[in-house]
């Protein structure tokens, strides 16, 4: 049985890629170029997606969107993942009070909705592209760290770990031959799904205002103006959430497939 | 369970210190003064009048004296006052709070009523063709983002078709309305953000029905029902159904968080009055003493929740329920 | 000779891939009224899946390729559902290897047992579970009030086992297939299930298949035993033949295998 998921998964994260790192060269028209003649028009073969209220031409908007929704979406991944697998580390070798007040932590961190305390903190410290990475990063290692103390602790059983501290190896060897790699198996999983749900985040938080600012173009900022427009030109609506949803359903997909191959 | 409940309840105290902990100093700690903050917003102030602001909001004391009054002040359910409108933030959080909770329990007992069928059912008839679509269906619904759904959504039901209300939670004449006249207009206005904001956990649920349900139905104690004589109806929603459902009750707890979250983007959009939409009104006026309220409140929901759930997961599995 | 059960040529496989695998590859064996017949062999020879292929409960990527299984006149393997429905419980029943697996966790011992009387009597709910409770002491649990009302998971395997004897012959059946049920208890709990076994064959009066690797037991229990290798019966005859004179390699590596433990 062919994985279907998987496929699906890497060819959708290949173009993803591709045009977020062409954008310039892809894009037809300067995604910032206000142009007044050029209002609200629905799409044409000068503008395949149509226009937006400053005369934006649309598909321009988007490729470079997917800059903005990858780079967040994989930069928030990176830093949730380094924690998590920091925190995880540390708590599953050394156990006693370390691992208590880092499970604490844990179990606290995942009484947020994380978007709230996102937004609260973007409000506060102002809507950048960094700030978001960063703020998102901070509110996702949680399940990273679980997983990763729960890998090491059942691998700690296992014969080949004896076997290690046998021939005398010290404790941070350990950790680096041994469990991390052995544990980054669901943890690769976890970042994948992860990269679906920090661009989701990220396209809510500037659909909201408080996320990537105009004229920087981000899927979810496209959809501002969508509210005012909505009985009026359908494409504002439709194209940006199309490819957030591709998007997502690409990593989605990936996270599927990788979970039948390895797990 | 004796044991079991006492443990828990008794960990609560180290979860709402930290909720408490966090709360205060991510938010304090985030780079800019909160009254700075005022002063983005209005550049007329002066400096005499910040630094009034500050005192009279007690941020000119250390950090941790902060955090102390704040902690005792919240105790006794004063969370000081809106910097937008002066009134007491309690007040403007407590008659909102009703339609936020109204909203996520409906969604939630969507949520039950339509994953479990489709779960139950696409396990039940795995790798046929209703299993591959109904898996193709959650995926797409499982990925769009729940704002643009309820966009497309106003789009097509109360603009094109014009069936729905386009915002709010009540017509205009809501107060001459019937009994009865004033149900069907809130129905009207909330069927719409409530399917939304229950479609991704639809689809998330009712796979998760599904994997619980394939393993309760490869478990050992399924040959002994058959083999009894069951007939296959029997099996399935007698014996293997019960235990699928067991795990389904934390899901629930987990699934707090995402819908209380989910309220902030889709009380905006539909215009609805509740705590989501507040607190995106705090964030944009900087209303700090607001914010942090907020951001404790639902933590506070989620951490009740996940409770609730962990009780009743206690009293429906014998395993947990009767110890040895 | 009349036989209670008669598997003439039984083939069953499981779907790998495209492929079909068979692991019981024509397999004939007879079982008279109250006779007591143990299939002995290694794991992995196909005894569990023929056992299970006898009233078809197999499991999904398991399916029955070629055979005849005639039990009271008709073939089973030919009968709809609906007709299987009603033999499964009533005229055959199993028991199985680890009764707390085998048991729903989510139930008491008492509603499982009752559940099987209603299925097949016409009880009331009352009326089954007082005679689930009478079922209970004929399996020699004196305490049968407290078992009734507690969960599998509360019990000990020995205790189980007899609580899941009790609901298999809860309808008197005519032929009981017990898979390994002692494999997993104490040996001294093993000696006392065996012992159970014995009695209530005579006391009931069915005939047993039992499934084993530990041949053994069949000095106990056994008026024939059939050897089963790699899916297929290479030997049988009666309980005495087989250890005076063991004929198939298999037998005598059987026979072997349990002298140098000195088992039961």
């Amino acid at each position: 049985m062919k994985n279907y998921a998987l496929i699906i998964g890497i060819v959708i994260i290949i173009m993803l890629s591709c045009i977020a790192i062409f954008a310039p060269l892809l894009s037809p028209y300067d995604p910032a170029a206000i142009n007044q003649d050029s209002l609200l028009l629905s799409p044409s073969s000068q503008h395949p997606l149509g226009t937006d209220s400053l005369g934006r031409d649309l598909l321009s908007r988007i490729i470079y969107g997917a800059r903005i929704s990858l780079s967040v979406g994989l930069v928030a991944v990176g830093i949730a993942t380094l924690i998590g697998l920091l925190v995880g580390s540390l708590s599953g070798f050394y156990v006693g009070l370390l691992d208590l007040i880092l499970m604490r932590l844990v179990d606290v961190m995942l009484c947020f909705p994380t978007f709230y305390l996102i937004l609260a903190v973007t409000a506060i410290a102002g809507p950048s592209v960094f700030n978001i990475m960063l703020i998102i990063g901070l509110t996702s290692w949680m399940g990273v760290a679980r997983l990763v103390r729960a890998e090491i602790l059942s691998l700690k059983e296992r014969e080949f770990i004896q076997a290690a501290q046998a021939i005398g190896a010290t404790h941070s060897r350990i950790i680096l031959r041994h469990h991390i790699p052995n544990a980054l198996t669901p943890v690769l999983v976890n970042a994948t799904l992860g990269v679906s749900a920090a661009i989701l985040i990220e396209s809510g938080l500037s659909f909201l205002g408080l996320g990537v600012q105009p004229p920087t173009a981000s899927w979810g900022n496209i959809l501002i103006e969508s509210k005012s427009t909505l009985g009026v030109a359908w494409w504002i609506t439709v194209f940006p959430g199309l490819s957030i949803l591709i998007t997502i359903l690409g990593f989605n997909m990936l996270a599927e497939g990788l979970k039948k191959e390895i797990g | 369970m004796i044991t079991y409940l006492a443990k828990r309840l008794i960990a609560i105290i180290p979860l709402l210190l930290g909720i408490t902990l966090i709360s205060f100093f991510v938010i304090r700690l985030a780079p800019g003064k909160p009254v700075m903050l005022q002063q983005s917003l209005n550049p007329k102030i002066s400096l005499e009048e910040i630094k009034r602001l500050e005192k009279l909001e007690g941020l000119d004391k250390p950090l941790f004296t902060q955090y102390k009054n704040w902690l005792w002040n919240m105790l006794r359910f004063n969370f000081g006052r809106s910097i937008g409108d002066g009134r007491l933030v309690i007040d403007k959080i407590m008659e909102r709070l009703p339609v936020t909770l109204t909203i996520n329990i409906l969604s939630l007992f969507f949520l039950f009523l339509f994953a479990i069928p489709i779960g139950v059912k696409a396990a039940v008839k795995a790798n046929t063709a209703f299993d591959h679509i109904t898996t193709l269906v959650t995926f797409l619904f499982f990925a769009a983002p729940t704002f643009w759904l309820a966009l497309l959504g106003m789009q097509l039901f109360c603009i094109q078709l014009k069936w729905l209300p386009i915002s709010g939670i009540t017509s205009l004449d809501f107060e001459y309305l019937s009994w009865w006249g004033k149900l069907v207009d809130l129905s009207r206005h909330l069927i719409l953000p409530v399917i939304v904001s229950s479609i991704g956990g639809i689809a998330g649920l009712s796979r998760y029905m599904r994997s619980s349900m394939l393993e309760a139905l490869s478990q050992p104690y399924i040959y002994t029902a058959r083999s009894k004589g069951l007939s296959e109806k029997q099996v399935v929603y007698k014996h293997a159904l019960r235990n699928a459902l067991l795990p389904l009750v934390t899901i629930v707890g987990l699934s707090i968080p995402g819908l209380l979250g989910g309220s902030i983007i889709f009380e905006s959009i539909f215009s609805i009055p509740g705590i989501g939409r507040l607190f995106y009104e705090a964030a944009m006026m900087r209303d700090i003493n607001l914010i942090m309220a907020e951001v404790v409140l639902v933590a506070l929901l989620t951490m009740m929740g996940n409770l609730i759930a962990d009780i009743s997961y206690a009293y429906v599995d014998p395993r947990i329920r009767y110890k040895k | 000779m009349d036989s209670l059960l008669s598997i003439k040529n039984l083939k069953v496989g499981f779907s790998q891939e495209e492929k079909t695998v068979e692991v019981v590859r024509g397999v004939n064996l007879d079982i008279g009224h109250n006779e007591s017949l143990v299939l002995a062999g290694e794991s992995g020879s196909g005894k569990s899946i023929m056992s299970l292929a006898i009233t078809k409960i197999l499991p999904a990527n398991a399916r029955i390729i070629a055979g005849e299984v005639y039990f009271g006149g008709k073939d089973l393997l030919k009968l709809d559902e609906e007709a299987l429905v009603d033999i499964r419980g009533s005229s055959i029943a199993y028991i199985f290897q680890e009764p707390s697996s085998f048991l729903n966790p989510v139930y008491t011992i008492g509603s499982q047992i009752s559940e099987a009387i209603m299925l097949h009597q016409h009880k009331s709910r009352e009326g089954a579970g007082f005679a689930a409770l009478e079922l209970l002491q004929q399996v020699r649990i004196d305490d049968s009030e407290r078992i009734f009302r507690s969960y599998p998971h509360q019990l000990s395997g020995g205790m189980n086992q007899r609580a899941f004897i009790a609901m298999s012959l809860a309808c008197k059946p005519k032929l009981l297939i017990a898979d390994e049920p002692t494999t997993s208890l104490d040996v001294t709990i093993e000696v006392e299930i065996l012992q159970l076994l014995m009695q209530l064959k005579m006391e009931l009066g069915f005939s047993l298949l039992f499934i084993t690797h530990n041949l053994s037991i069949a000095k106990r229990i056994a008026d024939r035993v059939s050897i089963m290798h790699q899916g297929k019966i290479v030997e049988e005859g009666s309980c005495a033949e087989i250890f005076s004179s063991p004929k198939h390699f298999h037998t005598k590596e059987l026979i072997q295998a349990y002298e140098k433990i000195g088992r039961l």
